[in-house]
């Protein structure tokens, strides 16, 4: 029991830092690698904000949310625009190519030493024998308002509208004349702040270190293969589903093997089901995300 | 300039990346097939090489097989293409992004065994000062020409190996795959077999370059196959030219030679995580731009490298 | 060798895409399957030749049931098909193409690339020569000869078509299975054609049965004509006969005479 709740909290920020990846892929049509150091990026600035400069972690963790999302926006602008009509290989392969960049910023200003968030939301309470802490409470509920927050953008305003139309069909609505500029700056603005979102969660329930983004890159691919790449809810429910298989496996096999378990049961669900575990709910999802 | 044996290093890591460069261009450039788990295929050549090796009880591990390099050599390789085999029946089912994240997912999961197995492998300790060819019969510092020998030799037999299969009926019809699958498939070819089959051979390449990597860096643990090292394979391969026969050799000397020039830069220890920063920065700098403005590498073989991905996508037409 | 087709059946999300058609199409003559666009023509061809196999019936080629083998077996037996839009191997020559085509399992393998295996020595060199001899003379046969060393993606649409035949050949059919050949060529043109796959045929013994909707192109060629629509074979004979029949001029002609009347 106590394992399925830090399933949760895992399975939740597996969810944030997958939505952004999943958007990229469902508009822009490549598998974005360089989200993953986004995630990085957004613990480092997070966690200097608040452990050097003293700030409060809800105040650094707005500040950067926000200014990753604009990193991200000019990113795609400088990166990956002048080679989309390349196609989505070119573009895989230059967000790879991206990722070694933003690794190598990371390392030169923060150095490779392991940090830690300086935070204590103090509290545990115990509900029937779980331990739940504070913290926990706040990163799940953080990270299903913010969710829930996104829905109501993209269901309730006109600019979330036109991302949605361009998430089902891009040409259409290119020709409906959504303004496409804009609609993709919102896209990897979102897309990105989500990322640096799950890197300040990550870091305030372990710690941040330079190889983050480069270990949490698979389990973001495996939460949205999971998914079934496309659809909003889908993800959220794989990335839940992974994070509590992986905390639950701890009791049956050594802990160690726990990132394993991960990319096991990812290749056992592109093997088995190669259109995603939740492929049957994309049909229904797709007038939706 | 400086040093000479700086340089002889520079070549040496030129040599071995380039060899395997030439290997993925086999299995990716002709083949269509994707592979960004090349560092799962290394280490599993590194490990099975050195754990065959083991002649010391000292060190702790469960086995101590204390076999000969003659023999420890091609038995890694095979142990490599039996791996390889094992990621290719599964994967090879999937295709484009699928493939890609099952060959990068395998080659995770190889790492964190090498870490958690420790009463094989060390763990994150690994081994260090592991023997190496010839290294009784000279000087321990002229070492680094032998081994800039062995690898130059090792490096053309690779080629020599590649452009066979470049040139003949069966890397024809691979290339003719990776173009058309359905065509291929109306022709009679076993295009799948003729996959598992290329991707097997890839590995036992790979498997047998494993132990030349080992030779130069002279340690192994398992941070040594992060995905990073599969990229820089990629990269060179891309900068290149994918699909050349020499494109993947020409590419990683100019990408290790340009990254390593950095290393002789001298700076106030203050700025090491700068200096140390400078090596990837540069390596995807050079890819993002390759991409961009020579899309077909430096050695083209005149594939429109960003549209196959869709071509391959086709497989019933409407 | 003939080709029987036994209650094939086809479903499509709960459409009856193709529905218990049975037909017998023999080796030494031409067939033609006729239909209005979507009549189920190009799915009943993928049934065959293993791209998207039958949900029910039997499929067999002198008498050996092929329905359940993979598209590459089915080739092997001397079922070779061509496509609708003939891209074909983009990045290779049309020689290495029509190389390709020829070119035996055994020597696509990585034992083949260095000469062991069955292909091994005097024999695999024989057997690279008569396909260099064999890839010659139907380039020349089909006007292709001085464009051998032109990359696929370089050809015209014209020569992609004909390469498109070329090297079908080359890989030594019984039958050949052709869809829509006639599509996207000049109306002028379409004699032409007509005159060469009959010739290409007659001279090898070779069957072959070819879907299109362009009925005079059809008509000059076929002996016989197999008439689909919406999923049912509605009427077989000869061409005389399918041209007379009032229910497959229904068929067509009410198909133009909506066209006609739309909007």
């Amino acid at each position: 029991m106590q394992n399925i709740v830090f399933g949760i909290v895992t399975g939740s920020t597996l969810a944030v830092a997958t939505i952004g990846f999943a958007m990229v892929y469902r508009t822009e049509n490549f598998l974005n690698i360089a989200h993953a150091q986004m995630m990085a990026l957004g613990g480092f600035i997070g966690v200097v904000l608040v452990d050097s400069y003293g700030w409060n972690i809800f105040a650094a963790g707005a500040v950067t949310v926000v200014s990753v999302g604009a990193l991200g926006v000019v990113v795609a602008a400088v990166f990956f625009r002048p080679v989309r009509h390349l196609g989505g290989t070119v573009l895989l392969f230059t967000s790879i190519g991206v990722s070694l960049m933003l690794y190598a910023v990371i390392i030169a200003l923060f150095s490779t030493q392991a940090r830690f968030y300086p935070v204590g939301f103090g509290g545990r309470y115990e509900i029937a024998g779980v331990n739940v802490l504070t913290a926990d409470l706040v990163i799940v509920g953080l990270a299903f308002a913010s969710i829930i927050a996104l829905q109501v953008f993209l269901n309730g305003t006109g600019l979330g509208r036109a991302v949605r139309a361009t998430a089902s069909n891009g040409e259409l609505a290119r020709v409906r004349g959504v303004p496409v500029g804009r609609v993709s700056n919102t896209i990897w603005f979102i897309s990105s702040a989500f990322g640096a979102m799950a890197g300040v969660m990550i870091g305030v329930l372990s710690s941040v270190n330079a190889e983050i983004g480069w270990h949490h890159i698979l389990t973001v691919l495996a939460a949205a293969v999971l998914g079934g790449l496309r659809s909003i809810s889908g993800v959220i429910v794989a990335g839940l589903l992974l994070g509590i298989v992986m905390d639950v496996s701890v009791l049956y096999i050594p802990s160690a093997y726990r990132p394993v378990v991960a990319f096991g049961v990812l290749v056992a669900v592109l093997v088995l089901r190669p259109e995603g575990l939740l492929a049957v709910q994309r049909r229904k999802e797709a007038a939706v995300t | 300039m400086t040093n000479p044996v700086f340089w002889v290093g520079v070549l040496t890591l030129a040599l071995i990346y380039g060899s395997l460069a030439m290997v993925l261009n086999v299995e990716s450039g002709w083949g269509g097939m994707w592979d960004l788990g090349v560092a799962g295929l290394l280490a599993s050549g590194a490990y099975c090489y050195i754990i065959l090796g083991i002649d010391d009880p000292d060190l702790g591990t469960r086995f101590v097989p204390g076999l000969p390099m003659w023999l420890a050599w091609p038995l890694a390789a095979a142990f490599t293409g039996l791996v390889a085999l094992a990621i290719a029946l599964p994967s090879l089912r999937l295709r484009r992004e699928y493939f890609l994240i099952t060959t990068l997912a395998f080659a995770e999961i190889i790492r964190q065994i090498a870490v958690i197995q420790a009463d094989l492998t060390r763990g994150t300790t690994g081994f260090s000062s592991l023997d190496r060819p010839f290294d009784t019969l000279v000087e321990p510092r002229d070492y680094n020409y032998v081994l800039l020998g062995i690898v130059a030799f090792a490096a053309l037999v690779v080629y020599l190996i590649t452009r066979r299969i470049g040139t003949s009926a069966y890397g024809r019809t691979l290339r003719a795959a990776r173009d058309n699958e359905a065509l291929a498939l109306a022709l009679g070819k076993r295009v799948n077999r003729m996959r598992i089959k290329t991707f097997v051979v890839a590995g036992v390449l790979i498997g047998a370059i494993a132990p030349l990597y080992l030779f130069y860096i002279r340690a192994i643990t398992p941070q040594l196959f992060a995905p990073g090292i599969t990229f820089t394979i990629w990269t060179a391969l891309v900068i290149g030219g994918i699909g050349s026969i020499r494109g993947g050799l020409v590419g990683a000397v100019v990408l290790i030679v340009f990254t390593e020039a950095v290393g002789l830069i001298e700076v106030d220890p203050q700025y090491i995580n700068i200096l140390v920063s400078i090596e990837p920065f540069l390596v995807g700098l050079l890819l993002v731009l390759v991409l961009r403005f020579r899309p077909d590498g430096l050695i083209s073989e005149r594939n429109a490298f960003g549209t196959r991905a869709g071509r391959r996508a086709r497989r019933v037409p409407a | 060798m003939e080709l029987v087709l036994d209650g094939v059946r086809k479903v499509f999300g709960g459409v009856v895409a193709v529905a218990d058609v049975s037909a017998v199409i023999p080796q030494d003559q031409v067939t033609a399957l006729i239909g209005p666009n979507g009549a189920g023509k190009t799915t009943l061809f993928n049934a065959v030749t293993g791209f998207d196999p039958p949900d029910q019936g039997t499929i067999t080629f002198g008498g050996r049931r092929i329905n359940g083998l993979p598209p590459w077996r089915v080739a092997e037996l001397g079922l070779i098909r061509t496509f609708q839009t003939p891209v074909g191997f983009t990045t290779l020559t049309v020689r290495e193409s029509m190389l390709a085509a020829a070119t035996p399992w055994f020597m696509e393998t990585p034992r083949g690339a260095f000469g062991l295996g069955p292909g091994f020595g005097r024999k695999g060199r024989k057997l690279e020569r008569d396909a260099e001899i064999r890839t010659g003379e139907i380039a020349a046969e089909l006007g292709l000869e001085d464009l051998l060393d032109v990359r696929t993606d370089e050809l015209s649409a014209g020569d992609r078509k004909l390469l498109e035949f070329a090297r079908q050949l080359m890989a030594q059919p019984k039958m050949l299975l052709l869809d829509e050949p006639a599509a996207a060529v000049a109306p002028a043109n379409i004699g032409r054609l007509s005159q060469l796959v009959r010739r290409l045929c007659d001279e090898r013994g070779l069957g072959s049965l070819i879907i299109d909707h362009n009925l005079s192109f059809l008509m000059q060629i076929a002996d016989e004509v197999h008439v689909l629509d919406q999923g049912v074979l509605i009427a077989s004979g000869p061409p005389e006969a399918i041209a007379a029949d009032p229910e497959v001029m229904r068929v067509y002609l009410g198909e133009q005479a909506a066209e006609g009347a739309g909007p």
